[in-house]
């Protein structure tokens, strides 16, 4: 019986996408090749979110986590700067509060070349 | 698949349920069946006490779960920022509706004879609590908000009467309070199994909008495993109302073996439901 309910929560959680994790675009596109690294890196949200954490991932190295200076109020749409690190992947990973109150996530990434 | 604060988050509701549905459901039997669960009332009192407790504990993990989910780390369920930030949305509310329910049930459960009542309003708040947050929320209809808490009304009617009637079937003397306890849940059952029914396949349409969408959908492939399990408990049910309570009725010591082992199993399919709830309302989208 205990494999039984724990095949329930796995049939149920291996069905379903993540919860709540609406992103309607970012600059740069997910999987975008550019040539220069951005200045800045924006999102926009179908709804109201309020960012809680971003954080860079370059190439091989450790993840940054990114400043989110006065964007620190529900909105749909943020801006944060950029530090560029030369060519290569950046991931870019962010967490967030809807206004009703689910917490969010998701990641994009580009290249660098 | 959730990260591990989104498991553990998961986990934390599973509890919550087991201790809001629980607590609430003795408190309702106690009042319902004063006559038939006499003899293990006291022990029913301290096993709402604990589920309350637990309830307590899940609620506030919960709380400050959601704080790590939104840092990515363990830093988040103790850092002001974020809990006051969940502290302005729906599940700042809900929080305080739990802990306001549960400290109400807690009391009561400690105060003499009509601490009962304190304690059932306590339980009745724990649960129009799941109604405040969520995708029923989402829906934002008072109506069906309604019907989600009638529904948990006899969820925890349901799951209440298990364990007193499984204590008094594992104890031959006292066969005909199990077999009285057994027949006047089965009478009560016959209105609200159907409610049950009724209420989850409102709320299941209204939330998935179309029949379609029940397998092509993880939110509604889950919802059939849910189905699906709740099918097998009715099965259970029916076993027991139409087959062990009244061969009890009848005098037969081993229809009540039968029915405790019946009911321990019924309990295990009850919690698998649980955790498949727990996974539906925490990662599980909406069709549109």
């Amino acid at each position: 019986m205990k494999k039984f309910v724990l095949f329930a929560l796995l049939a149920t959680l291996s069905s379903g996408a993540f919860a709540h994790s609406r992103i309607d675009k970012t600059t740069p596109e997910n999987g975008a090749v550019i040539a220069e690294a951005p200045a800045e890196i924006s999102f926009s949200f179908a709804n109201d979110i309020r960012l809680t954490r971003v954080d860079m991932t370059h190439a091989d190295h450790p993840p940054v986590q990114l400043d989110l200076g006065s964007q620190k109020s529900f909105g749909r749409a943020f801006k944060l700067p950029l530090e560029s690190m030369g060519a290569g992947s950046y991931l870019i990973e962010w967490r967030g509060l809807g206004i009703d109150g689910h917490a969010m996530q998701g990641a994009f990434k580009f290249t660098v070349e | 698949m959730p990260d591990i604060w989104g498991q553990a988050a998961i986990l934390a509701k599973f509890l919550l349920y087991i201790g809001a549905l629980g607590a609430t459901g003795l408190v309702i039997v106690r009042i319902v069946f004063a006559g038939p669960t006499a003899l293990v009332a006291e022990r029913m009192r301290k096993q709402a006490l604990g589920l309350a407790a637990l309830t307590l504990v899940a609620a506030g993990l919960g709380f400050m779960l959601r704080g790590a989910a939104l840092t990515g780390g363990a830093d988040g369920m103790t850092d002001p920022e974020m809990l006051g930030l969940l502290w302005q949305t729906p599940v700042g509310d809900v929080l305080l509706y739990r802990l306001i329910g549960a400290i109400l049930m807690i009391a009561g459960l400690l105060i003499p004879h009509s601490g009962q009542w304190i304690a059932l309003v306590g339980g009745l708040l724990l649960l129009w609590s799941f109604a405040q947050i969520g995708h029923v929320r989402d829906i934002a209809q008072t109506g069906v908000r309604l019907l989600l808490l009638l529904h948990l009304v006899g969820v925890a009617f349901w799951i209440g009467v298990l364990s007193p009637l499984h204590r008094l079937s594992r104890r031959p003397d006292h066969l005909s309070h199990a077999a009285r306890l057994g027949h006047l849940f089965g009478q009560a059952a016959t209105f609200i199994v159907p409610s049950l029914i009724l209420a989850g396949l409102v709320m299941g349409w209204m939330l998935l909008g179309t029949p379609t969408a029940l397998i092509t959908t993880g939110y509604g492939l889950a919802l059939i495993t849910k189905i699906a399990l709740v099918a097998g408990v009715l099965v259970l049910a029916a076993a027991n109302k139409l087959r062990f309570v009244p061969e009890m009725q009848a005098g037969n010591t081993n229809a009540a073996r039968h029915l405790a082992q019946s009911i321990e199993i019924e309990t295990t399919v009850i919690l698998a439901v649980f955790a498949t709830t727990a996974t539906l309302t925490s990662v599980l989208t909406l069709p549109n």
